[in-house]
């Protein structure tokens, strides 16, 4: 497997472990995909008489559509990230539905989700239940079923930790809800791009992507597809490049959630990414993944200083502490003195962490398809002499 | 000890302020002893390169290794006009000796004063005093 040692050619080599974050390096494709973008005039349909360039947006709505098994190109959303795509969803939903209603969350959710749903609870537009994940780290979907009330009209779940790593049964989920027509907002932030998924198999609603994860696409790029546009209200209006005479925004898709100028070439990067997970094949960077993700929980586990708090996690995200090291002060350590990046704290998850860790927060190593075994090995032996020399 | 300059500043998400200083000696155990009089000091010497951290609550946190000579420091952001100056003031009156910790103490004092009225009272007030007097 050819793994480019791009890292390595900065100015002293690093160990990057920080993909759940956002991926790194990105592909040689993706870098020139880039380029290629800001070599010329940009060409989209409604923007630019320019013809010779590829629409971006167009081409890579096609593969976002081929990708998720999702037919209707024109639902799949460009937006500026996750956050944009969940607040877009959710406080468009709540626009759409009479007040109050109730929400059914999770204890794994981002700050992406919690917020936007707090921020409408202080308004008085609705109620929540955070449902708690197992000891496992995974919401059992009878709890999301036990939390619906008659009341219940929207469901936003996590389809895989960001702490944890562990991936969640929306199909279960999802099926359940479809039968009780509550509206299935799924967050794939950290799933998009590494765990299969044909949404033409799966009952939700609406599927939220990241790009500059696991689609190796820039950060400030992201997106949702969604089943039904007509059950979340436009929140944004502007220009669109259509219809331009009349003063409502246009409700066709996929312009009645896109107001304004695109983000050309971070589009460009998530169409390369698209192709290269295409050409490596999602099998393979999973495979890769799981093998240095099994190499860091069977190692680190057996630490008498560590603890880790997914031992069995289904995304390459392992979180753990170091006993006597406050997580913070185990990110300097490694950052410092032994240049492995990580990220540590809450990850923007707050809930989890209390069941976790009390709210302290953890350090989070997260590889890539660019992470060699090698420099795991690297990685696992300098985080073993910190916790070595740790005994509390 | 003094600072020959400021290698890197950014500002964290929080909306606290990093700094990276340069300084002109490497950092010891002195040091170390003298930073504890004002705050809490946690120190991992057993490390290849031994770590050290400092904080000091509401006002700044220091992260470095023993013998080096660059350090991160942590102004919180409520409160970064009132200690932007913090560490400079530590590093110039661990150079005078006993005398220099009573006058930073009386310093540290008055910052924290003027934190404590920002604040709306003296609550926030008690914990610093009672650990440090």
């Amino acid at each position: 497997m050819p793994l480019p040692d791009l890292h390595q050619q900065a100015e002293t080599p690093f160990i990057y472990l920080n993909n759940a974050a956002t991926s790194w390096p990105k592909p040689h494709e993706v870098i020139a995909e880039v380029t290629r973008c800001l070599s010329q005039p940009f060409a989209e349909a409604g923007r630019s008489a320019f013809f010779s360039a590829p629409d971006y947006p167009a081409e890579t709505r096609e593969l976002l559509a081929e990708f998720f098994c999702a037919e209707h190109p024109d639902r799949w959303v460009f937006t500026a990230n996750a956050t944009d795509s969940l607040n877009t969803l959710i406080h468009g939903f709540a626009r759409r539905n009479d007040a109050p209603f109730h929400v059914v969350t999770t204890d794994l959710e981002h700050n992406s989700v919690l917020r936007p749903l707090h921020a409408l609870e202080r308004d008085g537009c609705l109620s929540y239940t955070v449902v708690p994940s197992g000891p496992d780290g995974r919401v059992d979907p009878c709890s999301i079923k036990k939390a619906v009330r008659p009341e219940t009209r929207l469901v936003v779940m996590t389809h895989g930790s960001n702490v944890l790593g562990t991936v969640q049964d929306i199909r279960t989920v999802g099926e359940y809800l479809a039968v009780n027509d509550i509206f299935f907002v799924v967050d794939g932030s950290q799933t998009a791009g590494l765990v299969p998924l044909d949404l033409s198999q799966v009952s939700l609603d609406a599927f939220v992507f990241t790009g500059h994860k696991a689609l190796y696409g820039m950060p400030g790029t992201g997106g949702f597809w969604i089943r039904d546009p007509t059950r979340v209200a436009i929140t944004r209006e502007g220009g669109t490049g259509t219809d331009s005479r009349t003063l409502s925004h246009p409700a066709g898709m996929p312009e009645r959630f896109e107001a304004g100028t695109p983000n050309y070439p971070g589009i460009a990067s998530l169409y390369a990414g698209l192709r290269f997970i295409n050409r490596t094949g999602i099998d393979a960077i999973g495979a890769h993944d799981r093998r240095l993700t099994h190499l860091f929980t069977s190692e680190l586990a057996g630490h008498r200083n560590i603890r880790l708090y997914s031992p069995d996690p289904d995304l390459p995200v392992i979180s753990f502490n170091i006993a006597g090291i406050p997580p913070d002060d185990a990110g300097y350590i490694l950052s410092r003195a032994f240049r492995i990046i990580t990220r540590t704290g809450l990850h923007c998850a707050p809930l989890v962490h209390e069941r976790i860790d009390k709210g302290t927060g953890c350090i989070r190593v997260s590889p890539g398809y660019f992470t060699t075994m090698d420099e795991c090995r690297k990685a696992i032996a300098e985080i073993c002499e910190v916790a070595d020399s740790a005994d509390p | 000890m003094r600072i020959l300059r400021s290698v890197q500043s950014k500002v964290c998400v929080d909306g606290s302020l990093m700094k990276e200083f340069l300084i002109d000696e490497s950092l010891t155990p002195e040091f170390l002893d003298f930073l504890e009089g004002f705050g809490t000091v946690r120190s991992f010497s057993h490390l290849r390169r031994p770590y050290f951290s400092f904080e000091k609550e509401r006002f700044i946190s220091i992260k470095g290794f023993m013998g080096d000579t660059s350090v991160e420091v942590r102004y919180r952001k409520e409160f970064a006009d009132l200690t932007a100056d913090f560490f400079h003031l530590l590093l110039f009156y661990y150079r005078e000796g006993p005398t220099g910790i009573a006058t930073l103490k009386g310093i540290e004092t008055s910052i924290g004063q003027k934190m404590d009225v920002r604040q709306g009272g003296a609550a926030g007030a008690g914990h610093d005093r009672q650990e440090f007097v």
